[in-house]
């Protein structure tokens, strides 16, 4: 029971990556606070497979796009909890992966990427802040952002999502930087298609296939092989690490 | 509430008796009811089908059935189309496959059937398919027409989603009344699909009717048995036998048994580029329906003197089972199925520590297994869902001679090797009895028109009635442009 006891907040934990996160952290015993925007049946769902897994779970609704409830969120977890111990920003505004259909650079406007940096950075700008001094306090926290593979490999340009991702790994690092001092490690993991996902319901075969040549270790992405390398960088086996981008997708970008 | 399954015109469904059908495979358990008609409503199903067979079926062309027939097929391949979503929703349940093999096997399979396709199950049987709709020259000689039977009884068994169609879709299109029994154990497709068609031709719909009964109970099979004039049974051995020697001797008995197919890899295909895609094809085919299907691969001959070798590919192959784990998990076994896996794997783990020349590789949890031996000798069936033998020869020329003995149980088997290998391994294939070549990865993807056990399967089907040429010349007298 690698985190007994500690509260651990996953952003978009409902169904998922941010479920399987969820639910492997309940397995080690951690307390985690499932957050949604509207499937609360998906969300009480994962929170009761979190109970039977050996851990406990809270839902709260929030929209982290928002400051505002960014703020509730955070103040609605101290209250019950009295500190937080790990946080992984997990959620994005919905982005359709659509191989076939995706925007190409010259039908991409300048408020499009806007509209990613906003979705991806904004919430993990703020809900950094908003807990950094909670983690100060304590000397101790841990965040982990996740980002994508695509960054480092465009196997398919997702101009205005992946950049706002790679401006992601960007504030990680300089984030690392700064408050390695007061012992707070910021670390990403950068998985590669996963599926099943809302976003790659509708992957075409063809597609998988493709990555799938080119991935050492031969398959696709499940949400649950994002928990491990998440639950890996959250606890003390990775106490000298932060910084870096953990990539998992089998192999198909080495870095 | 329960699903009603089945499908039949003419009989009021509350003086019907229906017995519940339940499944838990794991994805969420379901019950279904299929009706158990009585004799009396058995043989009045039988005259009603025969009669539209012969007033409206056999008076329509045949290329109108094959716009109904290509308009019911497209409903399922739309995914929004409530019956589809229905199959993709209770297949899995009924099966325990996996939703998303399930899916994609549906769209793969039913494709088989659109109108392009259908028309190349026409072609392939019949050079000139008018003969269906009226009387046209023959090759020899004078004028034959194409007659399908009024009442075609189908028996069918097994799991494989939608394999009624098949021979469904088949009656249909030489004009037969159908009427087929459903396998406890897929009871879904042949309904949604005649229900489908008859909301699209109720007439139609009339020449078709789905029934069902407990397995073994003769006397609902007698019924149909003696009122059919052609009958088309899918089974094991046994079970064709006993049905056979019910047929009375005046109706044909079209039988589909059990098969044994496998894979031949030749070396030419095992080189460093191209070996794991060979291994992944293999794979594919084996975790398709998890070996359900006659023509699903039982055992791979590996060629040896390749760049990689025959135990290499067991272990890539073996690997590859374990990631189709990820894409389509196995599904839950009854006990019959996971008792017939367990007392293989048992074997072969046996085999592997007592015997030279051998390896065994599988999952610790028994979701998969390989057996690989360097000593090809007698060969006998795998123990399904997920096991396979690999078998190392010097050179594939050697397989059809291992193989020969069981040319009763041959059908399928799937190739990697360069053309000239094809064609040579092909006619001594042919030679001990093989009725299909394919590519790996499309063993269980067989194409419209395909030669099921080497028979024809819309000819097989009809009888033809010949007008002689003496006939035609004798007519010609008693015209009236005589000069």
């Amino acid at each position: 029971m690698k985190f007994n006891k500690q509260i651990v907040l996953v952003t978009g934990s409902s169904r998922g990556i941010g479920a399987a996160i969820a639910k492997a952290f309940a397995a080690e015993g951690a307390t985690v606070i499932i957050n949604y925007i509207k499937n609360s049946a998906a969300a009480i769902e994962t929170a009761e497979k979190c109970k039977e897994l050996g851990g406990s779970a809270k839902i709260i609704q929030a929209d982290v796009s928002s400051g505002e409830q960014i703020q509730k969120l955070i103040d609605e977890i101290l209250q019950d909890f009295s500190k937080i111990d790990i946080l992984v920003n997990n959620a994005f505004k919905p982005y359709i992966f659509d191989s076939e259909n995706r925007k190409q650079f010259h039908e991409t406007s300048w408020n499009d990427y806007q509209e990613q940096l906003d979705g991806v950075l904004f919430s993990s700008y703020t809900l950094c802040q908003t807990i950094l001094p909670i983690f100060k306090k304590r000397t101790k926290g841990n965040i982990i952002n996740i980002a994508s593979d695509l960054v480092a490999r465009p196997t398919i340009p997702y101009h205005d999502y992946m950049t706002a991702k790679a401006a992601l790994i960007g504030f990680s690092r300089n984030l690392a930087m700064e408050v390695g001092q007061f012992g707070i490690r910021v670390n990403c993991v950068a998985p590669g298609l996963v599926y099943p996902t809302d976003g790659s319901m509708n992957t075409k075969e063809g597609l998988k296939e493709l990555i799938i040549n080119q991935t050492p270790l031969r398959r696709i992405a499940a949400p649950e092989d994002v928990a491990g390398p998440v639950l890996f960088l959250a606890s003390s086996w990775s106490g000298f690490i932060t910084g870096q981008t953990l990539y998992i997708d089998g192999g198909l970008v080495m870095r | 509430m329960t699903l009603n399954l089945g499908y039949f015109q003419g009989i009021e469904s509350s003086t019907t008796e229906w017995k519940t059908l339940s499944f838990d495979r794991g994805r969420g358990a379901i019950e279904v009811a299929v009706p158990v008609l009585s004799e009396t409503q058995l043989k009045s199903l039988c005259t009603r089908v025969k009669k539209m067979s012969q007033t409206y079926l056999k008076t329509i062309p045949v290329s109108d059935l094959v716009n109904i027939i290509d308009t019911t097929i497209s409903s399922f391949l739309d995914r929004t189309n409530p019956y589809r979503q229905q199959a993709e929703d209770l297949l899995p349940r009924i099966t325990g496959y996996d939703p998303e093999m399930i899916r994609l096997g549906l769209t793969s399979y039913l494709k088989t059937f659109r109108k392009v396709e259908l028309n190349r199950f026409l072609s392939e049987d019949f050079s000139n398919p008018k003969i269906l709709d009226e009387f046209q020259p023959l090759p020899k000689g004078g004028l034959g027409r194409a007659y399908g039977p009024d009442l075609l009884f189908h028996i069918w068994a097994g799991n494989v989603p939608g394999l009624p169609i098949w021979s469904l879709v088949s009656g249909l299109l030489v004009k037969a009344g159908n009427i087929g029994k459903v396998s406890s154990a897929e009871p879904l497709m042949a309904s949604l699909f005649s229900k489908l068609l008859a909301e699209i031709d109720p007439k139609l719909g009339e020449c078709i009717a789905i029934v069902w009964w407990e397995g073994g109970q003769n006397k609902w099979e007698e019924v149909l048995l003696k009122q059919a004039d052609l009958v088309l049974a899918y089974g094991n051995n046994d079970t064709l036998r006993q049905i056979r020697n019910r047929t009375p001797i005046t109706t044909r008995c079209l039988t589909y048994g059990h098969k044994i197919s496998f894979g031949m890899i030749s070396r030419s295909a095992l080189d460093t580029g191209k070996s794991w895609t060979t291994a992944h094809q293999a794979a594919y085919d084996i975790v398709r329906y998890d070996q359900q299907g006659c023509y699903s691969p039982q055992i791979f001959f590996v060629e040896e003197g390749g760049a990689v070798s025959p135990e290499q590919f067991a272990q890539f192959l073996a690997r590859e089972l374990e990631n189709f784990e990820n894409k389509f998990p196995s599904r839950s076994l009854t006990i019959e199925e996971a008792s017939s896996v367990a007392s293989w794997r048992q074997s072969e783990e046996l085999k592997a520590f007592s015997e030279e020349k051998r390896a065994f590789l599988a999952d610790p949890n028994g979701r998969w297994s390989v057996s690989y031996s360097e000593t090809a000798g007698e060969i006998y069936p795998s123990g399904l869902n997920r096991t396979i033998q690999v078998f190392a020869v010097g050179s594939l020329r050697e397989v059809p001679s291992i193989v020969k003995p069981y040319k009763a149980f041959l059908q399928t088997v799937g190739i990697a090797a360069s053309p000239e290998e094809l064609i040579q391994l092909a006619s001594q294939l042919g030679a001990i009895g093989v009725t299909r070549i394919s590519a790996l990865e499309h063993m269980t993807t067989p194409e419209a028109g395909w030669h099921h056990d080497g028979r024809f399967n819309l000819l097989d089907l009809v009888t033809v009635t010949e007008v002689e040429r003496t006939a035609e010349t004798a007519a010609e007298a008693f015209s009236d442009y005589v000069d």
